[in-house]
Protein backbone atom coordinates (compact mmCIF):
# COMPACT_ATOMS: atom_id res chain seq x y z
CA UNK A 1 0.00 0.00 0.00
CA UNK A 2 1.03 3.40 -1.18
CA UNK A 3 -0.39 6.75 0.12
CA UNK A 4 0.50 10.38 0.13
CA UNK A 5 3.33 11.78 0.33
CA UNK A 6 4.95 9.09 -1.98
CA UNK A 7 4.33 10.07 -5.85
CA UNK A 8 1.92 8.57 -6.81
CA UNK A 9 2.43 8.83 -10.90
CA UNK A 10 2.16 6.11 -12.72
CA UNK A 11 6.00 6.33 -13.88
CA UNK A 12 6.83 6.48 -10.05
CA UNK A 13 4.67 3.78 -9.27
CA UNK A 14 6.95 1.26 -11.83
CA UNK A 15 9.70 2.48 -11.00
CA UNK A 16 9.03 1.32 -6.79
CA UNK A 17 8.08 -1.63 -8.54
CA UNK A 18 10.85 -2.53 -11.10
CA UNK A 19 13.20 -1.49 -8.51
CA UNK A 20 11.41 -3.60 -5.40
CA UNK A 21 11.87 -6.85 -7.89
CA UNK A 22 15.33 -5.78 -9.12
CA UNK A 23 16.32 -5.83 -5.67
CA UNK A 24 14.81 -9.08 -4.51
CA UNK A 25 16.25 -10.85 -7.50
CA UNK A 26 19.76 -9.39 -7.32
CA UNK A 27 19.44 -10.81 -3.47
CA UNK A 28 18.22 -14.05 -4.81
CA UNK A 29 14.98 -13.64 -2.94
CA UNK A 30 12.30 -14.13 -5.91
CA UNK A 31 13.11 -17.71 -7.29
CA UNK A 32 11.44 -19.18 -10.17
CA UNK A 33 8.23 -21.67 -8.67
CA UNK A 34 7.19 -24.78 -10.32
CA UNK A 35 3.71 -24.79 -11.96
CA UNK A 36 1.52 -27.22 -12.22
CA UNK A 37 -1.62 -26.66 -14.44
CA UNK A 38 -4.15 -28.98 -14.54
CA UNK A 39 -7.35 -28.95 -16.66
CA UNK A 40 -10.78 -31.17 -16.00
CA UNK A 41 -13.98 -30.77 -16.28
CA UNK A 42 -14.25 -27.65 -18.29
CA UNK A 43 -13.94 -26.03 -21.74
CA UNK A 44 -10.31 -24.29 -21.50
CA UNK A 45 -11.48 -21.22 -21.40
CA UNK A 46 -9.40 -20.20 -18.79
CA UNK A 47 -6.00 -21.15 -20.77
CA UNK A 48 -6.97 -19.63 -23.55
CA UNK A 49 -8.03 -16.47 -21.59
CA UNK A 50 -4.71 -16.38 -20.19
CA UNK A 51 -2.89 -16.81 -23.63
CA UNK A 52 -4.13 -13.40 -23.40
CA UNK A 53 -2.47 -12.07 -20.77
CA UNK A 54 -0.16 -8.94 -20.80
CA UNK A 55 2.05 -7.35 -18.13
CA UNK A 56 3.06 -9.81 -17.53
CA UNK A 57 1.88 -11.70 -20.23
CA UNK A 58 2.14 -15.29 -20.34
CA UNK A 59 5.77 -15.93 -22.54
CA UNK A 60 6.97 -13.72 -19.60
CA UNK A 61 5.50 -16.03 -16.94
CA UNK A 62 6.63 -18.90 -18.81
CA UNK A 63 10.24 -17.41 -19.29
CA UNK A 64 10.85 -15.90 -16.28
CA UNK A 65 8.06 -16.27 -12.61
CA UNK A 66 7.38 -20.04 -13.10
CA UNK A 67 8.66 -23.41 -14.60
CA UNK A 68 5.50 -24.87 -16.01
CA UNK A 69 5.62 -28.00 -15.20
CA UNK A 70 2.49 -29.79 -16.71
CA UNK A 71 -0.59 -28.36 -18.65
CA UNK A 72 -2.86 -30.44 -20.21
CA UNK A 73 -3.12 -28.65 -23.37
CA UNK A 74 0.29 -26.40 -23.63
CA UNK A 75 2.56 -29.31 -23.26
CA UNK A 76 4.47 -30.82 -25.75
CA UNK A 77 4.93 -33.93 -24.10
CA UNK A 78 1.64 -36.14 -24.59
CA UNK A 79 0.23 -39.36 -23.72
CA UNK A 80 2.38 -41.13 -20.86
CA UNK A 81 4.96 -39.40 -21.48
CA UNK A 82 3.17 -36.31 -19.74
CA UNK A 83 1.72 -38.10 -17.25
CA UNK A 84 4.74 -39.22 -15.97
CA UNK A 85 6.07 -35.49 -16.07
CA UNK A 86 3.16 -34.95 -13.73
CA UNK A 87 4.34 -37.47 -11.32
CA UNK A 88 7.46 -36.28 -11.30
CA UNK A 89 6.67 -33.12 -9.83
CA UNK A 90 5.32 -34.35 -6.75
CA UNK A 91 8.65 -34.86 -5.21
CA UNK A 92 9.32 -31.31 -5.31
CA UNK A 93 7.63 -27.56 -4.10
CA UNK A 94 4.71 -26.86 -6.79
CA UNK A 95 1.76 -24.04 -7.24
CA UNK A 96 -1.31 -26.30 -8.51
CA UNK A 97 -3.45 -24.27 -10.31
CA UNK A 98 -6.51 -25.81 -11.54
CA UNK A 99 -9.25 -25.43 -14.03
CA UNK A 100 -12.50 -26.86 -14.41
CA UNK A 101 -14.53 -28.76 -12.00
CA UNK A 102 -14.00 -32.25 -10.21
CA UNK A 103 -16.03 -34.68 -11.78
CA UNK A 104 -17.19 -36.61 -8.99
CA UNK A 105 -19.80 -39.86 -10.61
CA UNK A 106 -18.17 -43.18 -10.97
CA UNK A 107 -15.40 -42.26 -8.96
CA UNK A 108 -14.41 -39.69 -11.61
CA UNK A 109 -14.65 -41.49 -14.55
CA UNK A 110 -16.93 -38.81 -16.16
CA UNK A 111 -13.41 -37.35 -16.40
CA UNK A 112 -10.54 -38.60 -17.80
CA UNK A 113 -7.29 -37.34 -17.96
CA UNK A 114 -4.42 -39.79 -19.06
CA UNK A 115 -3.33 -42.82 -18.34
CA UNK A 116 -0.76 -44.41 -15.77
CA UNK A 117 0.28 -47.84 -15.60
CA UNK A 118 -1.89 -48.83 -17.62
CA UNK A 119 -4.98 -47.58 -15.92
CA UNK A 120 -7.33 -44.75 -16.62
CA UNK A 121 -6.20 -41.34 -14.41
CA UNK A 122 -8.85 -39.50 -13.64
CA UNK A 123 -9.34 -35.48 -12.90
CA UNK A 124 -9.86 -36.77 -9.59
CA UNK A 125 -7.00 -39.11 -8.54
CA UNK A 126 -4.62 -36.08 -10.12
CA UNK A 127 -6.32 -33.17 -8.11
CA UNK A 128 -6.20 -35.41 -4.68
CA UNK A 129 -3.06 -36.79 -5.49
CA UNK A 130 -1.49 -33.15 -6.32
CA UNK A 131 -3.56 -30.75 -4.29
CA UNK A 132 -2.26 -32.91 -0.99
CA UNK A 133 1.38 -32.01 -1.68
CA UNK A 134 1.13 -28.70 -3.56
CA UNK A 135 2.21 -25.32 -1.60
CA UNK A 136 -0.66 -23.51 -2.97
CA UNK A 137 -3.44 -24.47 -4.51
CA UNK A 138 -5.17 -21.80 -7.42
CA UNK A 139 -8.53 -22.83 -8.50
CA UNK A 140 -8.72 -21.12 -11.63
CA UNK A 141 -12.20 -20.19 -13.14
CA UNK A 142 -15.83 -20.48 -12.22
CA UNK A 143 -16.02 -24.59 -12.55
CA UNK A 144 -12.80 -25.01 -10.33
CA UNK A 145 -14.50 -22.46 -7.56
CA UNK A 146 -17.87 -23.61 -7.17
CA UNK A 147 -18.48 -26.08 -9.55
CA UNK A 148 -19.31 -23.59 -12.50
CA UNK A 149 -21.20 -24.32 -16.00
CA UNK A 150 -19.66 -28.35 -15.19
CA UNK A 151 -21.97 -28.47 -12.43
CA UNK A 152 -24.96 -26.49 -13.64
CA UNK A 153 -28.44 -27.98 -13.75
CA UNK A 154 -28.67 -31.33 -13.56
CA UNK A 155 -25.03 -31.45 -13.53
CA UNK A 156 -24.86 -35.54 -15.01
CA UNK A 157 -21.17 -35.72 -14.02
CA UNK A 158 -21.71 -34.68 -10.21
CA UNK A 159 -19.15 -32.06 -10.54
CA UNK A 160 -18.18 -30.20 -7.83
CA UNK A 161 -14.96 -27.30 -7.02
CA UNK A 162 -11.89 -28.16 -6.00
CA UNK A 163 -12.51 -27.23 -2.04
CA UNK A 164 -15.27 -30.21 -1.76
CA UNK A 165 -12.06 -32.64 -2.68
CA UNK A 166 -9.59 -30.47 -0.40
CA UNK A 167 -11.82 -29.15 2.54
CA UNK A 168 -9.15 -28.65 4.81
CA UNK A 169 -7.11 -26.76 2.52
CA UNK A 170 -7.24 -23.45 1.90
CA UNK A 171 -7.76 -22.65 -1.77
CA UNK A 172 -7.20 -19.42 -3.27
CA UNK A 173 -10.21 -19.13 -5.85
CA UNK A 174 -10.20 -16.65 -8.64
CA UNK A 175 -14.03 -17.26 -10.13
CA UNK A 176 -15.02 -15.44 -13.62
CA UNK A 177 -15.95 -17.51 -16.79
CA UNK A 178 -13.13 -17.36 -18.14
CA UNK A 179 -10.77 -16.07 -15.34
CA UNK A 180 -9.20 -12.31 -16.55
CA UNK A 181 -5.61 -13.28 -17.06
CA UNK A 182 -4.82 -10.07 -15.05
CA UNK A 183 -6.56 -11.89 -12.05
CA UNK A 184 -4.45 -15.48 -12.64
CA UNK A 185 -1.11 -13.79 -13.35
CA UNK A 186 -1.52 -10.74 -11.34
CA UNK A 187 -2.41 -13.47 -7.97
CA UNK A 188 0.55 -15.65 -8.95
CA UNK A 189 2.93 -12.91 -9.13
CA UNK A 190 1.82 -11.91 -5.21
CA UNK A 191 2.37 -15.47 -4.35
CA UNK A 192 6.08 -15.46 -5.86
CA UNK A 193 6.86 -11.99 -4.43
CA UNK A 194 4.90 -11.54 -1.64
CA UNK A 195 2.99 -14.96 -0.48
CA UNK A 196 -0.34 -15.48 -0.47
CA UNK A 197 -2.65 -12.61 -1.23
CA UNK A 198 -5.54 -11.11 1.30
CA UNK A 199 -8.39 -12.74 0.98
CA UNK A 200 -12.08 -12.35 1.68
CA UNK A 201 -14.53 -14.69 3.56
CA UNK A 202 -14.92 -16.84 0.23
CA UNK A 203 -11.14 -17.10 -0.15
CA UNK A 204 -10.89 -14.45 -3.34
CA UNK A 205 -8.14 -12.22 -3.86
CA UNK A 206 -9.13 -8.62 -2.34
CA UNK A 207 -7.14 -6.87 -4.85
CA UNK A 208 -9.19 -8.16 -7.85
CA UNK A 209 -12.54 -9.01 -6.67
CA UNK A 210 -13.30 -6.44 -3.29
CA UNK A 211 -15.51 -3.98 -5.09
CA UNK A 212 -19.21 -4.36 -6.51
CA UNK A 213 -18.91 -3.51 -10.20
CA UNK A 214 -22.30 -1.63 -9.38
CA UNK A 215 -20.06 0.58 -7.67
CA UNK A 216 -17.60 1.33 -10.29
CA UNK A 217 -19.75 1.71 -13.54
CA UNK A 218 -20.00 4.39 -15.50
CA UNK A 219 -23.18 3.85 -16.21
CA UNK A 220 -24.31 4.00 -12.56
CA UNK A 221 -25.78 7.81 -13.03
CA UNK A 222 -28.43 6.38 -14.95
CA UNK A 223 -29.50 3.74 -12.34
CA UNK A 224 -29.41 6.50 -10.07
CA UNK A 225 -31.65 8.62 -11.86
CA UNK A 226 -34.13 5.52 -12.99
CA UNK A 227 -32.94 5.88 -17.36
CA UNK A 228 -32.59 2.23 -17.82
CA UNK A 229 -32.26 0.31 -21.44
CA UNK A 230 -35.09 -1.25 -22.95
CA UNK A 231 -32.64 -3.14 -25.10
CA UNK A 232 -29.23 -4.79 -25.92
CA UNK A 233 -27.19 -1.41 -27.57
CA UNK A 234 -29.35 0.98 -25.42
CA UNK A 235 -26.58 3.06 -23.63
CA UNK A 236 -27.70 3.71 -20.52
CA UNK A 237 -28.34 1.71 -17.20
CA UNK A 238 -28.72 -2.05 -18.31
CA UNK A 239 -30.41 -3.26 -14.69
CA UNK A 240 -33.94 -3.77 -15.83
CA UNK A 241 -32.51 -6.21 -18.35
CA UNK A 242 -31.04 -8.54 -16.07
CA UNK A 243 -27.76 -7.06 -15.44
CA UNK A 244 -25.95 -8.79 -12.43
CA UNK A 245 -23.07 -6.11 -11.85
CA UNK A 246 -24.91 -5.11 -8.31
CA UNK A 247 -23.92 -8.51 -7.05
CA UNK A 248 -21.07 -9.56 -8.36
CA UNK A 249 -17.56 -7.84 -7.58
CA UNK A 250 -14.75 -7.70 -9.92
CA UNK A 251 -12.19 -4.85 -11.65
CA UNK A 252 -13.53 -5.66 -14.95
CA UNK A 253 -15.64 -1.56 -14.65
CA UNK A 254 -11.93 -0.13 -14.82
CA UNK A 255 -9.41 -2.40 -15.76
CA UNK A 256 -11.54 -3.78 -18.41
CA UNK A 257 -10.50 -7.02 -20.70
CA UNK A 258 -8.57 -8.04 -23.68
CA UNK A 259 -6.03 -5.40 -22.78
CA UNK A 260 -7.59 -2.39 -21.24
CA UNK A 261 -9.90 -2.46 -24.89
CA UNK A 262 -13.26 -2.99 -23.09
CA UNK A 263 -15.98 -5.15 -20.85
CA UNK A 264 -19.45 -6.05 -21.26
CA UNK A 265 -21.62 -3.24 -20.34
CA UNK A 266 -19.19 -1.11 -22.40
CA UNK A 267 -20.35 -2.81 -25.37
CA UNK A 268 -24.22 -2.48 -23.95
CA UNK A 269 -24.43 -5.72 -22.83
CA UNK A 270 -25.46 -6.28 -19.27
CA UNK A 271 -23.03 -7.67 -16.96
CA UNK A 272 -24.03 -11.65 -16.47
CA UNK A 273 -22.30 -12.27 -13.25
CA UNK A 274 -19.38 -15.16 -14.50
CA UNK A 275 -17.50 -14.39 -11.37
CA UNK A 276 -20.33 -14.82 -8.72
CA UNK A 277 -20.54 -18.00 -7.22
CA UNK A 278 -23.46 -19.62 -8.53
CA UNK A 279 -22.87 -18.92 -11.64
CA UNK A 280 -24.35 -19.69 -13.97
CA UNK A 281 -27.65 -20.82 -12.86
CA UNK A 282 -28.14 -18.49 -9.63
CA UNK A 283 -27.17 -15.50 -12.51
CA UNK A 284 -29.90 -16.89 -14.54
CA UNK A 285 -31.67 -15.45 -16.97
CA UNK A 286 -29.18 -13.56 -18.54
CA UNK A 287 -30.89 -11.51 -20.42
CA UNK A 288 -34.74 -10.17 -19.40
CA UNK A 289 -37.15 -7.74 -22.22
CA UNK A 290 -40.38 -8.20 -20.06
CA UNK A 291 -39.37 -6.32 -17.51
CA UNK A 292 -39.86 -2.45 -18.60
CA UNK A 293 -42.67 -2.64 -21.29
CA UNK A 294 -45.80 -4.38 -21.68
CA UNK A 295 -45.39 -7.28 -23.79
CA UNK A 296 -49.11 -8.29 -25.58
CA UNK A 297 -48.94 -11.82 -25.44
CA UNK A 298 -47.47 -12.75 -22.21
CA UNK B 1 -57.81 6.84 -4.90
CA UNK B 2 -54.38 7.88 -6.55
CA UNK B 3 -53.76 10.57 -3.90
CA UNK B 4 -54.08 7.76 -1.24
CA UNK B 5 -51.73 5.41 -2.82
CA UNK B 6 -49.32 8.14 -3.56
CA UNK B 7 -49.66 9.08 1.02
CA UNK B 8 -49.22 5.27 1.57
CA UNK B 9 -45.88 5.69 -0.74
CA UNK B 10 -44.93 8.49 1.34
CA UNK B 11 -45.63 7.22 4.96
CA UNK B 12 -43.49 4.01 3.93
CA UNK B 13 -40.79 6.32 2.48
CA UNK B 14 -41.27 7.94 6.30
CA UNK B 15 -41.22 4.66 8.18
CA UNK B 16 -38.20 3.21 6.67
CA UNK B 17 -36.55 6.44 7.42
CA UNK B 18 -37.88 6.48 10.78
CA UNK B 19 -36.63 2.37 11.20
CA UNK B 20 -33.52 3.37 9.27
CA UNK B 21 -32.38 6.28 12.27
CA UNK B 22 -34.01 3.97 14.92
CA UNK B 23 -30.84 1.66 13.55
CA UNK B 24 -28.12 3.80 13.03
CA UNK B 25 -28.74 5.32 17.03
CA UNK B 26 -29.10 2.16 17.97
CA UNK B 27 -25.54 0.76 16.74
CA UNK B 28 -23.82 4.20 17.08
CA UNK B 29 -22.23 5.11 20.08
CA UNK B 30 -22.01 8.83 21.26
CA UNK B 31 -21.36 11.53 18.64
CA UNK B 32 -22.06 14.62 18.01
CA UNK B 33 -24.47 13.29 15.01
CA UNK B 34 -26.74 12.37 17.59
CA UNK B 35 -28.78 15.10 18.00
CA UNK B 36 -28.94 15.70 14.55
CA UNK B 37 -30.53 12.19 13.82
CA UNK B 38 -33.04 12.50 16.73
CA UNK B 39 -34.17 15.92 15.18
CA UNK B 40 -34.91 14.23 11.85
CA UNK B 41 -36.34 11.42 13.62
CA UNK B 42 -38.83 13.68 15.55
CA UNK B 43 -39.70 15.47 11.83
CA UNK B 44 -40.69 12.00 10.81
CA UNK B 45 -42.81 10.69 13.57
CA UNK B 46 -44.16 14.40 12.72
CA UNK B 47 -45.03 13.91 9.30
CA UNK B 48 -45.94 9.83 10.05
CA UNK B 49 -48.73 11.50 12.03
CA UNK B 50 -49.63 14.58 10.03
CA UNK B 51 -50.33 12.12 7.32
CA UNK B 52 -52.59 9.62 9.32
CA UNK B 53 -54.44 12.43 10.74
CA UNK B 54 -55.17 13.13 6.95
CA UNK B 55 -55.77 10.24 5.57
CA UNK B 56 -58.40 9.55 8.87
CA UNK B 57 -60.18 12.57 7.28
CA UNK B 58 -60.19 11.37 4.07
CA UNK B 59 -62.14 8.08 5.59
CA UNK B 60 -64.21 9.38 7.30
CA UNK B 61 -65.43 11.57 4.16
CA UNK B 62 -65.31 8.09 2.03
CA UNK B 63 -67.18 5.12 3.47
CA UNK B 64 -63.78 2.96 3.47
CA UNK B 65 -64.18 -0.04 5.66
CA UNK B 66 -61.21 -0.11 8.32
CA UNK B 67 -58.99 -3.09 8.57
CA UNK B 68 -56.21 -2.21 11.46
CA UNK B 69 -56.33 0.32 14.06
CA UNK B 70 -53.57 2.46 14.78
CA UNK B 71 -52.17 3.07 18.11
CA UNK B 72 -52.34 6.79 17.84
CA UNK B 73 -51.85 7.01 21.62
CA UNK B 74 -48.43 6.01 21.59
CA UNK B 75 -47.30 7.96 19.54
CA UNK B 76 -48.78 10.67 21.48
CA UNK B 77 -47.10 9.33 24.67
CA UNK B 78 -43.90 10.57 23.28
CA UNK B 79 -44.36 13.73 21.37
CA UNK B 80 -47.28 16.09 21.06
CA UNK B 81 -46.43 18.25 17.64
CA UNK B 82 -50.17 18.21 16.39
CA UNK B 83 -53.07 17.40 18.87
CA UNK B 84 -55.69 15.75 16.98
CA UNK B 85 -58.86 17.70 18.05
CA UNK B 86 -61.23 15.95 20.42
CA UNK B 87 -64.09 15.54 18.37
CA UNK B 88 -62.54 14.21 15.46
CA UNK B 89 -62.92 9.99 15.90
CA UNK B 90 -60.09 7.74 16.04
CA UNK B 91 -58.34 7.17 12.98
CA UNK B 92 -58.47 4.08 11.19
CA UNK B 93 -55.09 2.80 9.20
CA UNK B 94 -55.63 2.00 5.34
CA UNK B 95 -52.83 -1.36 5.58
CA UNK B 96 -52.36 -2.98 2.37
CA UNK B 97 -52.93 -6.93 2.51
CA UNK B 98 -51.67 -9.76 0.51
CA UNK B 99 -52.66 -12.62 -0.73
CA UNK B 100 -50.40 -15.11 -1.70
CA UNK B 101 -51.79 -15.19 -4.90
CA UNK B 102 -51.85 -11.82 -5.02
CA UNK B 103 -48.50 -10.92 -4.25
CA UNK B 104 -47.77 -13.56 -6.82
CA UNK B 105 -49.36 -11.38 -9.94
CA UNK B 106 -46.24 -8.72 -8.86
CA UNK B 107 -43.48 -10.32 -10.27
CA UNK B 108 -42.23 -7.31 -12.01
CA UNK B 109 -42.37 -8.67 -15.48
CA UNK B 110 -44.73 -6.57 -18.38
CA UNK B 111 -43.84 -3.48 -16.32
CA UNK B 112 -45.40 -4.34 -12.67
CA UNK B 113 -43.96 -3.46 -9.95
CA UNK B 114 -41.75 -6.27 -8.27
CA UNK B 115 -42.49 -7.56 -4.84
CA UNK B 116 -41.59 -9.78 -2.27
CA UNK B 117 -42.43 -11.14 1.19
CA UNK B 118 -39.95 -11.27 4.07
CA UNK B 119 -41.40 -12.57 7.81
CA UNK B 120 -45.14 -11.55 6.71
CA UNK B 121 -44.07 -8.19 5.65
CA UNK B 122 -44.15 -7.29 1.80
CA UNK B 123 -41.42 -5.19 0.72
CA UNK B 124 -40.80 -3.32 -2.81
CA UNK B 125 -37.76 -4.70 -4.39
CA UNK B 126 -38.68 -3.41 -7.98
CA UNK B 127 -35.45 -0.91 -8.57
CA UNK B 128 -33.55 -2.73 -5.78
CA UNK B 129 -30.01 -3.13 -7.52
CA UNK B 130 -29.33 -6.59 -6.32
CA UNK B 131 -33.00 -7.54 -8.38
CA UNK B 132 -32.21 -7.15 -11.71
CA UNK B 133 -34.89 -8.11 -14.00
CA UNK B 134 -36.87 -8.65 -10.71
CA UNK B 135 -34.55 -12.06 -10.20
CA UNK B 136 -32.13 -12.50 -7.47
CA UNK B 137 -29.80 -15.55 -7.29
CA UNK B 138 -32.33 -17.58 -9.43
CA UNK B 139 -35.12 -16.53 -6.84
CA UNK B 140 -38.39 -14.78 -8.69
CA UNK B 141 -40.18 -11.77 -7.31
CA UNK B 142 -43.56 -12.33 -6.54
CA UNK B 143 -43.22 -14.73 -3.77
CA UNK B 144 -42.55 -15.77 0.00
CA UNK B 145 -38.07 -15.76 0.56
CA UNK B 146 -38.63 -15.92 4.87
CA UNK B 147 -37.05 -19.14 4.82
CA UNK B 148 -34.02 -17.71 1.79
CA UNK B 149 -33.28 -14.74 3.51
CA UNK B 150 -33.05 -16.56 7.00
CA UNK B 151 -30.48 -18.69 5.22
CA UNK B 152 -28.78 -16.62 3.22
CA UNK B 153 -28.29 -12.93 5.11
CA UNK B 154 -29.48 -14.23 8.12
CA UNK B 155 -28.93 -10.89 10.98
CA UNK B 156 -28.62 -8.87 7.94
CA UNK B 157 -32.10 -6.58 8.80
CA UNK B 158 -30.46 -3.31 7.83
CA UNK B 159 -30.53 -4.87 4.17
CA UNK B 160 -34.70 -4.88 4.75
CA UNK B 161 -34.74 -1.68 6.97
CA UNK B 162 -33.66 0.03 3.66
CA UNK B 163 -36.96 -1.61 1.51
CA UNK B 164 -39.85 0.05 0.78
CA UNK B 165 -42.49 -1.69 2.70
CA UNK B 166 -45.89 -1.96 0.62
CA UNK B 167 -47.94 -4.14 3.11
CA UNK B 168 -48.27 -7.56 4.96
CA UNK B 169 -48.90 -10.97 4.01
CA UNK B 170 -52.73 -12.22 4.75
Amino acid sequence: MVLPPDSLTNASVAARLTNAVNEKLTNNLIQKQNLVYLELNGCSGNIISLLNGENPDFAYALNSMVNFRYSNSLMVAEGTEAIEQMMNVLDEDFILAVEGAVALKNNGLYNVIGSYQGKPLTGLQAVSMLGEKATHILAVGACATHGGVSAAKPNPSESVGIQQVHPQRKVIKLPGCPVNPRWFLGTLAHLLLYGEPQTDHLDRPLMFYSTLIHDRCPRRPFFDQGIFAEKLGDPTCLFKLGCRGPVTRTDCPTKQWNGHVNWPIGNDTPCIGCSQFGFPDAMAPFISYDTTRVVKDE
Amino acid sequence: MRNIELLRLQLNHLVTQARNDLYILATMNDSPYKNQILQRLWETISSIEFLIEYLASLASLSSTQPTMPIPTDLVNEQIQPVTPSPDQPLPDYEYRIFTTQELATYDGKNGRPAFVAVNNLVYDVTNDSAWAAATHFGLEAGKDYTNEFASCHQGQLAILAALPVVGRLA
